[in-house]
């Protein structure tokens, strides 16, 4: 099952090229322009991880980064910037990012980062069903 | 003079990093759009050497995205080079508008926080004042922030650079729709230190809206 990305960059020509990319690694990749467009689309789809740039027009990256959690705290976000300061990375990571990048960021490294959450998800929610299955063979006396 | 310096240091150097801050984000930007390309070309290589063929169409497109970026950040530099030059003259000539010009490619990125369409007026005669450049720079800058707060979203802001004869010139800044002046008024009556350095004056027009500095 491929991961699903959704990334979110005012930088248009960045987006075409990091979906490209991505879609070449067997990703499914959705695309904003802006922080509004993203939370929009979180509200509508299911992501495995959101991709986020952190200096961004009318909402920043950390701003969107607490709406998008408080719109889903199970969400894996990880932050993409220019120049991170100690204060942003901090920030960041007490708003539940799961890493801050600087750009030019590389495909590799990231494409890692975002296959461990898939993998991760994945053994929560093998062991989630292996526990349901053993109450439903408890409860018929197995 | 040492007056001049003093209005230089502290909102000069708040100044001084908030544009090459944005400049620097903004180069980041190009190098990321770079790095990305040159990816997709690896990418082609890794594809071609599993006997998958390489597609000329696509490898064209990088190539004109590569330019592109260049093409940006040659404009980007030229705008550094352009801002770090104002410090050669501690008191020149200025040219207005060819100053409203450098500041408002450097305050876009801003401007867009608000989706502000920022432009400068042609103007048929030039608008030319005796100043430092730096702060008469910083004085723009600083008039450009007050006006975006006062603007709304999405307004057009319009900047005139005008000649007042033998009393000197003023520039103009004007916003469709009209601007909160006295907003802008109330923030930029925070920098009479650097109006005064400049020797510039602030006259807000009250009945149009639009924010007027006066300079000798």
């Amino acid at each position: 099952m491929s991961e699903k990305i959704l990334l979110i960059d005012d930088e248009e020509d960045f987006l075409s090229v990091m979906s490209e990319r991505m879609e070449a690694r067997d990703m499914e990749v959705a695309t904003a322009a802006s922080a509004k467009e993203g939370l929009a689309k979180v509200e509508s789809g299911v992501y495995d991880v959101v991709i986020l740039d952190l200096k961004m027009p009318e909402m920043d990256g950390l701003e969107a980064l607490k709406k998008l959690k408080e719109k889903n705290p199970e969400l894996e976000v990880i932050l993409l910037t220019g120049q991170a300061t100690v204060q942003q990375s901090v920030e960041a990571m007490k708003l539940g990012a799961l890493d801050l990048l600087e750009k030019p960021a590389n495909m590799d490294d990231l494409t890692e980062k975002i296959r461990d959450v898939k993998e991760r998800k994945m053994i929560i929610a093998t062991k989630k069903n292996e526990e349901k299955v053993k109450q439903i063979l408890a409860s018929k006396g197995w | 003079m040492s007056y001049q310096y003093e209005a230089l240091g502290e909102e000069g150097l708040r100044f001084f990093g908030k544009v090459t801050a944005s400049i620097a984000h903004e180069v980041k930007n190009v190098l990321a759009i770079i790095n990305e390309n040159s990816g997709l070309i690896e990418d082609q290589i890794f594809a071609a050497s599993k006997g998958r063929p390489i597609d000329p169409e696509r490898l064209g497109r990088v190539c004109q995205q590569f330019q592109k970026q260049i093409n940006r950040a040659d404009q980007i530099t030229k705008n550094l080079s352009r801002f770090a030059h104002s410090v050669d003259q501690f008191k020149g000539d200025v040219d207005l508008t060819e100053m409203a010009q450098l500041i408002t490619s450097l305050a876009l990125r801003t401007a867009s926080a608000k989706r502000l369409n920022l432009k400068v007026a042609e103007t048929s005669t030039s608008a030319i004042v005796k100043g430092n450049p730096y702060l008469l720079q910083n004085l723009l800058w600083v008039s450009l922030l007050a006006a975006f707060a006062a603007c709304e979203n999405g307004s057009e802001l319009t900047i005139f650079a005008q000649s007042r004869g033998e009393t000197g010139s003023r520039l103009e800044l004007r916003s469709t729709p009209a601007m909160d002046i006295t907003q802008a008024a109330e923030i930029l009556a925070g920098q009479k230190d650097l109006f005064s350095a400049a020797n510039a004056k602030l006259v807000p027009d009250l009945h149009n809206s639009n924010l007027v500095i006066e300079l000798e």
